[in-house]
């Protein structure tokens, strides 16, 4: 891998990022939270700490980005789309699945989506794995620590 | 006599046959995560928390931390065998534990690790059963401004000792502490931060944050970095120390037991901290520093001696004053917290047979500990040759199932999913996840106390600076600041992290 740290550029990208996400993430809270009540020291609205904390976020957000400005030029490194993608994909049908179809739809799902975020899954591996964390998370989530959920689809 | 008696409870709740097994269940599964790479022992602790839920209350405990100092001794089995630290605590062991392995002195140099390990942890499960009621009644005294101010410090220092630029850092705490405000706010019943949905009108959930940041993402990161599998390992000779090297190590697993129940109080100290600092205290007072790096017994012995009594007097801050001291203890702070039990100076008075069963477990636990790696040690070997894409898919679905079983609602797991990209863009942005949780469980907790300690004063600042315990701790947080912004210390703490690093 070529060294990220590039002579004579200026701008430290993964201080940018953090900066960008704290503002942000202060700036959102502060419009979240823009009806709130203030009150006073004494008797703290609601408002009162969330509205410090967020600007003190958005403080340090700018002085993370205003220091990461002049840092020597670094750069984020490159993100990988697919197992992203595919984990945050599996993860969620897994939800929906679960709710509407039960455990071992939504089991199977995620197993077998969630192993495509590795290229050296192998089908026949993939499919026994399944299978057998299928039947070990029925019986020890649902019928051994009794969560909620149903086990086949459309069981009442 | 009452000391005894009390120690004498907490083995009576410890050896009960279930707190037994849940203690060796938590041995068990620390020691395996400790060697398989790739999961660490907050990512499991994560995916284990809403199963807790469902045993009594000790037992949960008991087992949980059964997995953080389980995997102390489990990272480094690999760190010795196969010069790959299962922990980052056990980086260090890898320098030295894998040369001696290298000269045919593997059975010696984990030997020595495994009872390095247990006389550290030996000695820092008595040193919370000494600390720990003599802080609790001194705790007992504090009142609104003492705890804001305690927090105020504790979350400054924890972003002074872990890794990582301390801006980057309180920047995360105050985004945990701002996650910490969402949902329905205690003293007025307005809700607050909620964009108006009704499932967040209850808070986020811990466990959905913490699975989120430390299972989803973790699993996203080490897919991406496909590094080359496929290990070595070295070939295991007689498991006992020669006299030689005993006799060498022997004082070096006194001193990093010192240096790591010293580091495991500090807040944001803990296992890792103190393995780097014993590494080089005993690299500092060798009478030949040249041994270090070549398989000398003495970097094994301290630092794995310093892990393990870290990683156990962490606890102390947090089971006597109910403030955790960094993100493992949270972790345990909200398992504390799902039983309705509020860590703190109260919990030793009112159940101490959860304080005394907790500590005492630990001790029969670090014993079970040296007989699972010791002779054992072929089993666990041979478990790291498993590889990842059969392990990756085990640990989504317990992700997966115990976010959804928090409240049974489709919302957790996607808003779990959610915080898995925040969790990803934050590593890419190179901003540890750590503080953030710890700002998360201290929030509610700070604010309420801001408030008390505000309308006992009228609204006075002053409260914080008239009380003088209250005042001490701010002049230290003060302090701190000072030193943080100085040039020369921050260049000292960047040469030490860097030594960590290389």
């Amino acid at each position: 891998m070529a060294d990220p740290r590039k002579v004579g550029e200026t701008g430290n990208r993964p201080d940018l990022l953090t900066a960008v996400m704290f503002v942000g993430i202060g700036a959102l809270g502060l419009w979240a939270g823009r009806d709130l009540t203030m009150g006073t020291a004494s008797t703290m609205g609601p408002g009162y700490l969330p509205r410090i904390v967020c600007w003190l976020l958005v403080l340090v957000g700018l002085a993370v980005g205003g220091i990461g400005l002049f840092r020597a030029r670094e750069d984020i490194a490159a993100p990988k789309l697919r197992p992203l993608s595919i984990i945050l994909l599996s993860v969620v049908g897994f939800a929906f699945i679960a709710e509407y179809f039960g455990f071992v739809a939504a089991s199977v799902w995620l197993l077998v989506i969630g192993s495509l975020a590795d290229r050296e899954s192998r089908w026949r591996e993939v499919i026994l794995l399944t299978a057998g964390l299928t039947a070990f998370g029925a019986l020890v989530f649902i019928v051994g620590l009794g969560v909620q959920m149903p086990i086949w689809p459309f069981w009442e | 006599m009452e000391f005894l008696h009390l120690l004498a409870l907490g083995f009576g709740e410890a050896m009960t046959p279930m707190n037994l097994g849940f203690c060796l269940l938590g041995a068990l599964l620390g020691t395996l995560i400790g060697v398989l790479p790739g999961i660490g022992p907050t990512a499991t602790i994560a995916v284990l928390l809403p199963i807790t839920f469902y045993l009594p209350p000790l037992a949960g405990i008991i087992m949980l931390s059964g997995i953080y100092y389980g995997a102390q001794y489990g990272g480094s089995t690999t760190a010795i065998l196969v010069n790959l630290p299962g922990e980052a605590s056990s980086v260090v062991t890898a320098i030295d534990g894998y040369k001696m392995a290298q000269k045919g002195k593997a059975g010696s140099a984990l030997a020595v690790a495994a009872l390095g390990s247990f006389f550290a942890g030996t000695v820092s499960t008595f040193g919370i059963a000494v600390a720990g009621p003599t802080l609790s009644s001194f705790a007992l005294s504090f009142g609104p401004a003492e705890y804001v101010s305690l927090m105020l410090f504790g979350l400054l220092a924890a972003t002074v000792l872990a890794r990582g630029s301390v801006l980057k850092a309180i920047g995360m705490i105050l985004l945990g502490l701002v996650l910490g405000m969402v949902g329905i706010d205690a003293a007025s019943g307005e809700e607050r931060l909620t964009f108006s949905a009704i499932e967040l009108f209850d808070g986020i959930d811990f466990v959905v944050i913490a699975i989120g940041v430390f299972g989803f993402t973790e699993i996203i990161e080490n897919l991406e970095n496909v590094e080359a599998r496929g290990v070595l390992v070295s070939k295991l000779s007689r498991l006992w120390p020669t006299r030689e090297d005993f006799q060498k190590a022997w004082p070096a697993v006194l001193r990093g037991t010192g240096i790591g129940t010293f580091l495991g109080i500090l807040p944001g100290g803990g296992a890792t901290l103190a393995s780097f600092c014993a590494y080089s205290l005993e690299k500092k007072v060798a009478k030949n520093p040249r041994e270090f790096g070549n398989g000398a017994v003495q970097g094994v012995a301290g630092p794995e001696a310093a892990n393990n009594a870290g990683a156990q007097s962490s606890f102390i801050p947090l089971l006597t004053l109910g403030i955790p001291s960094n993100n493992m203890m949270a972790m345990m702070l909200s398992a504390f917290i799902i039983h309705g039990i509020t860590p703190g100076p109260t919990v030793l008075q009112n159940q101490p047979e959860i304080f005394w069963g907790l500590v005492a477990s630990m001790w029969v636990g670090n014993l079970m500990l040296v007989v699972i790696n010791l002779p054992l040690i072929g089993v666990w070997v041979k478990l790291l040759t498993v590889p990842y894409r059969l392990l990756y898919p085990a640990i989504l679905l317990f992700c997966c199932v115990g976010v959804y079983s928090i409240n049974n609602r489709i919302f957790d797991v996607v808003l779990a999913a959610g915080f898995g990209l925040l969790g990803y863009l934050f590593r890419k942005a190179k901003c540890e996840p750590g503080p953030l949780l710890l700002g998360f469980v201290l929030g509610p907790l700070l604010e309420t106390n801001v408030r008390r300690a505000l309308v006992i004063s009228h609204g006075s600042p002053s409260v914080f600076f008239e009380r003088p315990i209250s005042l001490v701790l701010l002049l230290a947080t003060a302090a701190m600041f000072i030193l943080m912004v100085l040039p020369s210390f921050r260049k000292t703490r960047e040469v030490a992290f860097q030594e960590e690093e290389a």
